[in-house]
């Protein structure tokens, strides 16, 4: 049966395609967007689609080798290098759930799901090395935010039938550790790093941190902290980033309105979805863990730096341009304001 | 006994895969290797499973031999620590599948995870495309054979996905990459 | 009255602000008439809600997603903190002349300030209080990004302590609504969280922040819509934390705290003010220093301190427009507008903080000893009120945002309302009273001439209608002429802070030393770890079966 919550970040990818293809500039590229993130989006339903845990993980796999011969600055060995360690770690990781042994051996298995989670999306400690000229249906912001929440929701949901209750107590602990890991580092990197488009691509490690924290905390209002997180990153950060590839490159000391509200965006301030599903994560930590929601809370102050930064790199949205921005941060308002048709669409 | 000596067989392969340079080494290892571990997936799957890693494998070789660093170069300068990997994987393996973890299927579970652990090392540690997409097929018909683990009838579907990605893999040549 | 009727005055400005931006993308610009029918629509129906029924009047929608109902509510507090939000940001909106953007963002600010007291509960609280300062600070940085504005982190801490809170006694109490919170829930530790945010939110701290530095912009039309539409955000979370404590805080002890916060902000401003080098300088301490007097008295924990903060707050609340609207120069507006804001009886806020110092009195205790340093805080603001009328009168700002008789009559309105402080307690403090301090609030009596409490009358029109007539009699007798504007020496100096400064900038330029960068550089970390590195990925692959095996 189809997971409720794959299905909407399917329809949630299609979405930000559609977004991609309406809004970027260039006629040329636009094809290019719909072919390729055509074929993205595909890849992504049948990962959602596939009823099995390998079948997830060969849809998986030959995703990761199409994505890497399309071309692209990085080297293909380096292309392939995060699809194919995931598919790896994730095998090794479903094959110690299924043997008969001693305990240690289930809890190899959720050390495999969660590292191949981390690689195949490109988090921390597995960052797909990244090219700053590199076109996007090329880099590895197409894992970050494209075809790495699709599979999350499905890795996370398939290990929860896999794993008995002790392992999974660990598999939730590490997704967590991992998470608090990407929130800072992330956090922290997206405002000193030297390159705009490094500083865009630890954003997103940063807001997976907090989906990753979201996925390990094993209440309801976890999973619904990651999916509106999901959620705020591939209709919220992918097109704002998608807008800031192709803003001239002009020294912008200073921040227009648009641009200020754009950080605020970014930095899941009010009345933006990031701070719903904030809130959402605060609600789940507290009920498990309340030093874990004093940490986030402290966490969640690292966006506001990088934010600023992305948010001038906009540079002054023009025309159609603007429309798209003006169009993403109202269905961001939206969802930070009434998140419940987005959970009740997982499910949730 | 059958089982185990396929089991070797597959071992073996994958080893000869992460070792070879050359194109014609690569497919070797990949033909080694497919052919034990379809008679590893006739026992744990049955014929339909057997049959597919076979051809997917039999594609993936013949499409290696049409690509790559021209003969074997198999064991080139420099490869003892791949020789060391190989070795020390099948120890780890072994004494996993045999000693650590209980069941029938021994051979099926040293077999999975050898294969998925030496091709995932061997993508992670090349950089020649060939060498790549041969890793990768051997990846993906481990991974089908992986879903046999803990299973009383599993399915062929896995397998023949396996096969077809194994064999698509095999062909793709560094002139499909810069085309695309 | 229908229930539908509370969202009226958080969705007109809102409304308002959609219009101007509709407009002004498409090339018109609707000018001062449509922000000020925004804002003034909004006082307008928050009265009109408010006074046929006098009680509290709630809209009660579904779920949203997070825990919390859509749960709006107009009853005593939000009504009170409502006008002292909406009407100094309406006076501005409707004299001030504005860009389009900046009458549309100021309208959000406005309308996300008033969904933050109208809204029911902590969580809905929190988030239109975040978008608030969000607001503003696009708002202050649309204008000017060179001048001074709120630290955007400080705020954000703020909000996001206070959401923190929501999400704990939702989970903890099962919900955050004000009136339905279980006060068992209301921990120590929690009311500390909450304090913090309030003060964070509206900057109640004893140094220089941005209530005081916003009044040195060039430019006061963004400074003034920000500190109406933030700076009562902070109290009116202090003020609903005695509902959720069913009129009282976990512990005196937060009682006292509070207070000698709230006195040491009043205190460092008047010493601040007493040291000003202008008249603008001086000015920019005018609402940390009310605000100082009005957390302290209200932190007492008493109806009257409420009702004495109330009183000074709704007066920080008019010099706000007053000051904005204020010119730097000197003459008549200057000086009634000193007089006023130091609490010249018989104003207002004479009227407020002879309630508070009563108030403290009555609270007895180490109370007692709060309500005397008040008076010497008081006593300082005087002689600085005194200094201050001398001043030059400082940068000065655009002759079109000013109008020197505006602010006179503001500032005159405030001195000559202090015979009706009774009225004004009863209309406007009492209700709020009765909402956060059921058991207790009817220990407040009196009438619309007089403020009877626990211990004491204030016989309000007897004593300060006559004190008016002298007041007048006096100004009238006076020469002004002679006064002229020249530096002066403050009455003491403030400590300096060039050790704090001069550790600030050693902190920033810290590095780290030259034998370690090998070890902590930063760069090669991060390329190490964005490389993709076989080495690298194994040993994580290893640490983490290590971690979990133990």
């Amino acid at each position: 049966m189809l997971q409720p919550e794959a299905v909407e970040l399917v329809i949630l990818a299609a979405a930000a395609l559609a977004f991609a293809v309406a809004f970027s500039p260039p006629a040329a590229s636009r094809r290019e967007l719909l072919g390729k993130g055509g074929v993205g989006v595909v890849g992504a339903a049948a990962i959602a689609a596939v009823p099995t845990f390998e079948g997830t993980l060969l849809a998986l796999l030959a995703l990761g080798v199409l994505h890497s011969i399309i071309g692209g600055k990085r080297p293909l060995a380096v292309r392939l290098r995060g699809p194919v360690v995931a598919v790896t770690l994730l095998g090794l990781g479903a094959f110690f759930a299924r043997v008969q042994g001693p305990e240690v051996m289930e809890r190899f298995a959720a050390v495999g799901l969660v590292a191949g989670l981390a690689a195949g999306v490109g988090v921390l400690p597995y960052l797909h090395p990244i090219d700053p000229d590199e076109p996007l249906v090329s880099s590895p912001v197409v894992w970050l935010a494209f075809a790495g929440p699709v599979l999350a929701a499905v890795i996370v949901q398939r290990a929860q039938s896999l794993l008995p209750v002790d392992a999974a107590g660990a598999f939730g602990a590490m997704l967590i550790g991992l998470g608090l890991i990407n929130v800072v580092w992330g956090g922290a990197a997206a405002w000193l790093t030297e390159s705009e488009a490094v500083a865009w691509r630890y954003s997103f490690v940063a807001d997976w941190g907090l989906v990753l924290c979201g996925l390990g905390l094993i209440v309801a209002d976890g999973q619904r902290a990651a999916i509106v997180m999901l959620f705020s990153i591939v209709l919220g950060r992918l097109p704002l980033y998608l807008v800031a590839l192709h803003a001239p490159h002009e020294k912008v000391v200073t921040g227009r309105p648009v641009n200020l509200v754009v950080a605020a965006a970014l930095a899941g301030s009010a009345p933006f979805a990031g701070f719903a599903a904030r809130l959402l994560l605060l609600r789940a930590a507290t009920q498990l863990f309340w030093p874990l929601a004093i940490v986030l809370a402290a966490g969640m102050l690292l966006w506001l730096p990088g934010s600023l930064r992305l948010g001038r790199s906009l540079g002054l949205p023009k025309g159609r341009q603007a429309v798209g921005v003006a169009l993403v941060l109202a269905v961001n308002v939206a969802a930070g304001l009434y998140p419940l048709p987005i959970l009740l669409a997982a499910h949730l | 006994m059958v089982d185990a000596v396929a089991a070797f067989v597959a071992w073996l392969g994958a080893s000869v895969v992460v070792l070879a340079d050359g194109r014609r080494g690569l497919a070797l290892g990949a033909a080694i290797s497919v052919a034990g571990m379809a008679v590893v997936a006739l026992d744990a799957a049955g014929p339909e499973a057997a049959a597919s890693v076979a051809l997917g494998g039999v594609v993936a070789a013949a499409g290696r031999l049409r690509s790559g660093r021209g003969g074997w170069h198999i064991m080139p300068a420099g490869s003892t620590p791949r020789l060391v990997l190989c070795i020390a994987a099948a120890l780890l393996a072994l004494w996993i599948a045999a000693a650590l973890t209980t069941g029938p299927a021994a051979p099926l579970r040293f077999t999975a995870m050898v294969v998925i652990g030496l091709s995932g090392a061997r993508v992670l540690g090349a950089d020649e495309p060939p060498i790549l997409f041969t890793a990768i097929g051997l990846l993906a018909l481990a991974i089908a054979l992986a879903a046999g683990i803990g299973q009383i009838a599993p399915t062929p579907w896995p397998f023949l996905a396996a096969a077809v990605i194994a064999g698509l893999a095999g062909w793709i040549s560094p002139r499909t990459v810069a085309a695309a | 009255m229908p229930s539908a009727a509370v969202v009226a005055p958080v969705v007109l400005p809102i409304l308002a602000a959609a219009l101007i931006a509709a407009f002004g993308i498409a090339g018109v610009s609707l000018g001062r008439t449509a922000a000020a029918a925004g804002a003034w629509s909004s006082a307008v129906a928050l009265v009109a809600v408010w006074l046929p029924v006098r009680s509290s009047l709630e809209l009660l929608l579904g779920q949203l997603g997070y825990g919390s109902a859509l749960d709006l509510r107009v009853d005593g507090v939000s009504f009170a903190f409502g006008l002292m939000i909406v009407l100094p940001a309406a006076v501005l909106l409707t004299l001030q002349p504005r860009t389009w953007p900046e009458a549309s963002i100021s309208l959000l600010g406005v309308g996300a300030a008033m969904a933050a007291v109208e809204a029911g509960g902590v969580v809905l609280t929190a988030i239109a209080g975040g978008t608030a300062a969000t607001v503003a600070v696009v708002l202050l940085e649309t204008e000017d990004p060179a001048a001074p504005r709120p630290s955007w982190a400080l705020l954000l801490a703020g909000w996001l302590a206070l959401s923190l809170v929501g999400v704990i006694l939702q989970v903890g109490g099962g919900t955050a609504v004000y009136s339905a919170v279980p006060v068992a829930t209301v921990t120590a530790a929690l009311f500390a969280l909450l304090a913090a945010s309030a003060l964070l939110a509206s900057c109640l701290l004893p140094w220089r922040m941005w209530p005081s530095k916003l009044w040195s912009r060039p430019s006061l039309r963004a400074a003034g819509i920000s500190i109406a539409t933030l700076y009562p955000l902070g109290f009116y979370l202090l003020v609903r934390a005695y509902e959720l404590g069913d009129g009282h805080y976990p512990s005196p002890f937060f009682n006292v705290l509070l207070a000698v916060i709230g006195l040491a902000t009043a205190f460092a401003a008047a010493g601040r003010a007493q040291a000003a080098a202008t008249r603008r300088e001086f000015f920019g301490e005018v609402i940390p220093g009310l605000g100082g007097f009005a957390l302290a008295a209200v932190a007492l924990g008493t109806p009257l301190g409420l009702v004495a903060g109330l009183v000074i707050l709704a007066t920080a609340s008019a010099f706000v427009a007053c000051l904005a609207l204020l010119p730097d120069r000197a003459g008549l507006a200057s000086m009634v507008t000193v007089a006023a804001a130091v609490g010249l009886p018989p104003s207002i806020a004479f009227g407020g903080r002879v309630l508070g110092i009563a108030a403290t009195f009555e609270a007895g205790e180490f109370l007692g000893l709060v309500g005397l340093a008040g008076a010497a805080a008081w006593a300082t603001w005087m002689v600085a009120g005194a200094r201050a009328i001398g001043l030059p009168g400082g940068r000065g700002h655009p002759a079109s945002e000013t109008f020197p008789r505006v602010a006179m009559f503001i500032a005159a309105g405030t001195l000559l309302a202090g015979p009706a402080i009774a009225a004004f307690q009863l209309g406007f403090a009492n209700p709020v009273a009765a909402e956060v301090m059921r058991s207790s609030a009817a220990s407040l009596g009196g009438g619309p001439t007089s403020v009877i409490t626990v211990s004491s009358v204030l016989p309000a029109v007897t004593l300060f209608a006559p004190l008016l007539v002298i007041a007048l009699v006096a100004y009238s007798l006076s020469t002004t002429s002679a006064i002229k504007t020249q530096a002066r020496l403050p009455l003491f100096k403030l400590p300096s802070f060039a050790a704090v400064d001069q550790a600030r900038a050693a902190l920033r330029s810290a590095t780290v030393p030259e034998q370690y960068r090998s070890i902590l550089n930063v760069r090669e970390l991060e390329a190490a770890a964005a490389g993709g590195g076989m080495v690298l990925w194994l040993v994580a692959l290893v640490a983490l079966a290590f971690a979990v095996t133990r």
